[in-house]
């Protein structure tokens, strides 16, 4: 019996996969056995209802999809009361992404929110005017957030970094400082798409969070730098599509990983690649997650 | 309703005016298909990365077809597919409408397939359709074959479909109007329905799509109650509830 399980802090996840945050809803389990999974990361929540941006919201690159969506949710209220208990049956470790433009309203929604497995801190969308990546690039502000959150929640906190800090090592360990369990490394890259007939940028906010297969060496890379210079567990995301580039990220240092706009392309990857992960630890006799680091 | 994810063969792919008609064998979207709906169409590589959605055209007991016009990378390479290749599908997607028996039908050039599609379950109503040309218009015997009053014209000849709802515009009394085609020609046909004090009118409406399961919220339509999801919450919605700006 392989054993897939894999730990941070206090966490005990089945297996190394999620599901990302803002890519997946209740009717993918009509499709895919969500407690088969080791975890999932709910769409952002912030306090207030927000939106989203004016559409065209999303355009496809090679190997790859730029959106702009601007954290569409129904705040804070209508999450715990309509979202959460549907979620809660889903079998599996809920993460709640949050999302504040300021520093209250992160602590007002964590000290809200009970009964899951943790928080995943959105400082990192680049899709939004007031918080998101601009947060994300100050490690001060990084630092601020994750301990003025942890300083109201007992649960753990999973830190989301944004790619364009200038140097994504200084943010990881401003987040570990300020008291965060793990870090997600990471968000979308800023990308640009022109609407060649117009003569202007597709997105009505010009650029767009860049997500996909085109972005996993970028990614991979960024996992690899953070796990080389700061001690705190690591959720690698961006552009996993197969099994194998889970074993890339869980090489490079990651400790779980995140599946995200995969499955647009294909609905069951989450599954799929969880059976050939289990397949090619199989033919390597590897019985555990551990047994991929020996040489 | 629980859509399907399927890897399923390309039967046939031939040319129907100035479209290309892409027929899938499949037994299970028989069963499941219901008026309104739609389907993910996507390839077996990482690009282009992510499915298009397509209103069906027609769902048999043993296949299904979509129509395809050349736009991008997709339905370039979906033009192309030959029997035998291998397609990513899933669905049934999208809100199930209960079409009324009779009605009226307004379609501009490709917005004749969901409206050919809706047609299939009624009795007969009218049909107004347009297009850049004459080839541009097909299934017009089969219309007319299922009770339909067919009023047709083109650009090439001169002729816009809003200008032939505008003189036949009693025919549209008292009756539920179903209208898919380009933003301008929708906007067009509201304009008039307005100035005729009608308003039991539907609109299928389009938009880039991501999941189709209302996952992404990439397809939003701004209505008179904030964005909607065209996949979970549409494709049809009531005409006055849309903004076309």
């Amino acid at each position: 019996m392989i054993d897939l399980s894999t730990k941070f802090g206090s966490l005990k996840l089945k297996n190394p996969i999620l599901l990302a945050s803002g890519v997946w809803d209740v009717p993918y389990t009509k499709l895919i056995d969500f407690s088969k999974l080791g975890g999932v990361v709910c769409k952002g929540v912030s306090l207030n209802p927000k939106e989203g941006n004016p559409p065209p919201r999303i355009t496809e690159t090679p190997c790859g999809v730029i959106n702009s969506i601007g954290l569409e949710n129904k705040g804070l209220d209508n999450f715990i009361n309509e979202i959460l208990p549907g979620i809660k049956a889903l079998g599996t470790q809920i993460f709640v992404n949050i999302f504040g433009e300021s520093i209250e309203e992160f602590k007002k929604i964590a000290s809200k929110i009970e009964g899951v497995a943790g928080f995943e801190v959105n400082i990192s969308c680049p899709n939004v005017g007031k918080g998101g990546e601009s947060f994300g690039r100050d490690p001060k502000m990084v630092f601020s957030i994750t301990k003025a959150i942890c300083d109201v929640t007992e649960l753990p906190v999973i830190v989301k970094l944004t790619p364009s800090a200038v140097n994504i090592e200084e943010t990881a360990q401003a987040a570990k400082e300020g008291g965060a369990t793990a870090v997600t490394v990471s968000n979308t890259f800023p990308g640009l798409a022109i609407d060649i007939e117009k003569k202007e940028p597709l997105f009505k906010r010009i650029t767009g969070g860049l997500s996909g297969p085109a972005i996993k060496p970028l990614a991979l890379y960024n996992v690899y730098k953070v796990k080389n210079s700061v001690d705190i567990p690591i959720i690698g995301s961006g552009g996993i599509a197969n099994y194998k580039d889970v074993l890339e990220f869980l090489i490079a240092g990651a400790t779980a990983v995140q599946l995200g706009s995969i499955i647009f392309n294909n609905p069951l990857a989450p599954i799929e690649i969880l059976d050939n992960l289990q397949c090619w630890f199989e033919d390597n006799s590897y019985k555990n997650l551990k047994d991929l680091y020996k040489k | 309703m629980a859509p399907i994810f399927k890897i399923l063969p390309v039967l046939e792919n031939k040319k129907l005016g100035t479209y290309r008609k892409v027929t899938l064998a499949d037994k299970q979207m028989y069963k499941l298909a219901e008026c309104g709906n739609f389907v993910m169409i996507g390839f077996l590589t990482l690009d282009p990365y992510l499915p298009r959605p397509f209103s069906f055209l027609e769902v048999n007991k043993n296949t299904f077809s979509i129509l395809v016009k050349v736009k991008g990378k997709g339905t370039q390479r979906l033009s192309r597919v030959r029997e035998g290749d291998n397609l990513k599908v899933l669905g049934p997607l999208g809100k199930k409408f209960c079409s009324p028996k009779e009605g009226v039908l307004i379609a501009g050039g490709i917005g004749i397939a969901p409206v050919y599609y809706q047609s299939k379950h009624m009795n007969g109503g009218i049909l107004f359709y347009g297009g850049k040309s004459k080839k541009d218009l097909i299934f017009i015997k089969e219309f007319k074959e299922n009770g339909f009053k067919v009023r047709t014209t083109n650009e090439e000849d001169g002729g816009l479909v809003t200008n032939l709802i505008k003189k036949h515009a009693e025919e549209l009394n008292e009756k539920q109007i179903f209208v898919c085609g380009t933003i301008e020609m929708i906007k067009s046909v509201r304009n008039i329905l307005n100035k005729e004090q009608i308003d039991n009118a539907y609109v299928y409406m389009e938009e880039r799509m991501g999941c189709g399961l209302g996952g992404c919220k990439s397809c939003a339509v701004a209505t008179t109650e904030g964005y909607k999801l065209i996949c979970t919450e549409g494709p049809i919605f009531p005409l006055k509830e849309v903004s076309l700006d």
